[in-house]
């Protein structure tokens, strides 16, 4: 890669697409956003990552003028999009259910914006076979939207929206109803056209790794607030509380009391078991209880007990899941707590050395897990 | 042979009931008036077996066809009906449309209850909500008292005896027939399309006409035809509610069969309204078929 790398969030230069401004929606006494701040720039593919009901459908509906937040302010451009109506709105949604007009050909939904804002049929057709190609659609054209499969429909509905060449195209989970493979062609389908056409994406997703794959950056959510706004680099690798480590991939985590000790930091965590080298990302108070939190590809398992290591625990396989490339081992140590250790399975099955009920060594770098708070 | 059973059974019910009935009904139509019991002839001589097949062939002929044809009543009591069943339907559809929408869009805990509401008046005797209309309708009937109560109208109403009685009585009567379809077509319409016109820069407006109304599309052509259908061939309504200017064919045939009881005369009526029906009726079971395909 020798382009420069796309961070407009770290600019102080650029201006935000849209801004939420401290907006919060009450659904009757029940908040589903609660007092949200977050900026999106331009170009930019930003997925919306949470547990169900956490308010993502809520903060979509609110981009495209469905519901009016209680308080706050959502602009656009710089634009307080305020009660705009959802048609004066320069910003397109592809629905979950992807919402195809059933009388219409896929060619006329394709069309229907289009249709709204002019009379120029020969424009017309030219972007409706331009989205066509964009999206492969071409041979069903002619077909309505019952006659076609689940992910070509999915391509008539992304074409749909992007055909008015939206400022901000907002798609509502909208591979959930795909195979995993099929999910996978398409959310590379999906970073292609958001490059070609530079529309800025914003995607909602149930899916961690899909959010992982096509963003540029991931906000996770939980109950209506922002929990973590961050690349998807750092909300795997530095995840800001255990709910995003935990949310995000697999992870042990270990609390302790932690004891600093220059860059360093010691976790106590269990009567009896050596104790747990951290690095501290933050100023650490002495004494102070927290998680450590370690992914299981970053732990090693090994039968014989390595040398000079800081990281040094002692425990019995109870569990082994094969996953093809690689296994994931349950290592109960000694005060009963199971550590997940991942290791790429470049040998065969049978030349598998590690088994049920082995002793095992499990060691780490002292900068492989974060310390969090709490 | 089991299988041959099931289909037979249907079968059997429709020789029976419909088409025995039909060719009795087209066989008098092709007789002659005769003061006897019954009164036309010629009768079948089943004792006479083949030749008495023969015989009574040999004497039908078209002649009732014909007399249709020469006098205007008819004709005119023919094109009548087509157009009070035309305009009704067009008002039922105007009436109802509105209400199976509102139905749709009701919470749904609410839609049992309309429907309910809707389908309620069926278990009432039909004549005696005529009857009732002809109270609401009489010159100084209820209706006339609430609204002179209100000071809107201070003479008598002239309504009962009119086409306007009819048109009442028949959208009245059929409303049920038109909102049940709509609502069908319309509670199963998913909410996000109309969001997705609005989206794609329609206003409320047009997001109805070009997304609600065509989706409705084949509820309204079914609510239509089950109004106009029956509302060709209607008796009972035109003649309690309507005036001795209202002609409708089902008014004639009553008095051909009963008052003039010139049977081979009223049978021709009869067989000619369900020549006229046929077409509408093919035309309605395309729509039901186009709209399984659609949905299958
Ligand atoms: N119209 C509404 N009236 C009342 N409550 C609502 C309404 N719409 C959403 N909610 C509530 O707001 C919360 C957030 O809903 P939202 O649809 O945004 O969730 P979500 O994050 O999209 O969930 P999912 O991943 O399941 O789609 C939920 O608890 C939901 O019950
Ligand atoms: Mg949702």
């Amino acid at each position: 890669m020798n382009q420069k790398v796309f961070a407009p969030w770290d600019d102080p230069n650029q201006k935000p697409l849209i801004q939420f401004q401290n907006v919060t929606k009450k659904f009757g006494t029940f908040t589903a956003i609660d007092d949200l701040s977050l900026d999106i720039y331009e170009r930019e593919f930003f997925a919306l990552l949470g547990p169900s009901g956490c308010g993502k459908t809520t903060m979509m509906r609110m981009l495209a003028g469905f519901e009016t937040p209680t308080s706050g302010t959502i602009r656009l451009s710089g634009q307080d999009l305020g009660q705009t109506a959802p048609n004066k709105r320069a910003v397109n949604m592809m629905f979950q259910s992807y919402a195809l007009f059933p009388h219409l050909s896929v060619w006329e939904n394709i069309a229907f914006g289009l249709k709204r804002e002019s009379t120029d049929k020969d424009a017309i057709a030219a972007r409706v076979e331009e989205m066509l190609r964009l999206t492969r659609l071409g041979k069903f054209a002619k077909r309505k939207p019952h006659q076609i499969s689940g992910g070509q429909r999915q391509r008539v509905a992304l074409a749909r929206s992007l055909a008015k060449s939206p400022k901000l195209l907002l798609l509502d989970e909208p591979l959930g109803a795909l195979d995993k493979k099929l999910r996978e062609e398409t959310q590379f389908e999906l970073m292609d056209i958001q490059e070609k056409t530079g529309t800025t994406f914003v995607i909602v997703t149930h899916d961690q790794e899909e959010a992982m794959t096509v963003a540029s950056r991931v906000a996770v959510m939980d109950e209506g607030r922002l929990v973590q706004v961050a690349t998807p680099a750092d909300i795997y690798e530095a995840p800001n509380s255990v709910y995003v480590a935990d949310f995000i991939g697999d992870v042990n985590i270990i609390e302790g009391n932690a004891t600093p000790n220059g860059d360093r930091v010691r976790i106590d965590w269990a009567e009896g078991q050596p104790e747990i080298w951290g690095t501290a990302q933050k100023p650490v108070a002495s004494g102070e209880r927290i998680s450590f939190a370690i992914r299981p590809e970053k732990v090693t398992i090994s039968k014989e007990k390595p040398e000079d290591r800081r990281n040094l625990l002692e425990g019995e396989v109870i569990d082994i899941a094969y996953l093809g490339n690689i296994s994931t081992f349950h290592v109960k140590v000694g005060n009963g707590q199971i550590i997940k250790a991942q290791s790429a399975n470049t040998r065969r099955l049978a030349n598998r050395d590690i088994t049920w009920e082995d002793r095992v060594w499990l060691t780490f770098t002292e900068t492989a897990g974060v310390l969090l708070e709490g | 042979m089991r299988r041959f059973t099931l289909i037979a059974v249907p079968y059997l019910w429709l020789l029976a009931l419909f088409l025995v009935p039909f060719l009795i009904v087209l066989k008098i139509s092709l007789s002659d008036y005769a003061l006897s019991i019954p009164p036309y002839a010629p009768t079948l001589d089943f004792s006479a077996g083949w030749q008495g097949i023969k015989d009574l062939m040999s004497k039908l002929d078209f002649e009732n066809y014909v007399f249709l044809t020469e006098d205007a009543l008819y004709w005119k009591a023919y094109l009548s009906s087509l157009k009070i069943a035309l305009i009704s339907t067009v008002l039922t559809l105007l009436v109802g449309y509105p209400i199976a929408y509102g139905m749709a869009r009701a919470a749904p805990e609410w839609r049992p209850t309309l429907l309910m509401l809707v389908i309620l008046p069926f278990w009432t005797s039909f004549l005696i909500r005529v009857y009732a209309w002809m109270g609401i309708l009489a010159s100084e009937g209820v209706l006339y008292q609430f609204l002179s109560f209100l000071g809107i109208v201070d003479e008598p109403l002239k309504i009962l005896s009119t086409n306007t009685a009819v048109y009442i009585g028949i959208v009245y009567t059929y409303l049920p027939f038109m909102i049940l379809p709509i609502y069908a077509a319309l509670e199963k319409m998913d909410d996000s399309l109309i969001e997705a016109a609005e989206d794609l820069g329609c206003s409320r407006m047009s997001a109805f006409w070009l997304i609600t109304i065509p989706l409705s599309k084949s509820g309204i052509i079914a609510g239509c035809f089950l109004v106009f259908i029956p509302t060709i061939g209607e008796f009972v309504i035109p003649s309690l509610l309507g005036g001795s200017d209202t002609l409708m064919i089902g008014k004639v045939l009553w008095e051909e069969f009963f008052s003039n009881r010139d049977w081979p005369v009223a049978s021709a009526v009869a067989i000619i309204l369900l020549l006229i029906l046929v077409i509408p009726i093919v035309l309605f079971q395309r729509n039901q078929q186009l709209q399984r395909e659609a949905e299958g």
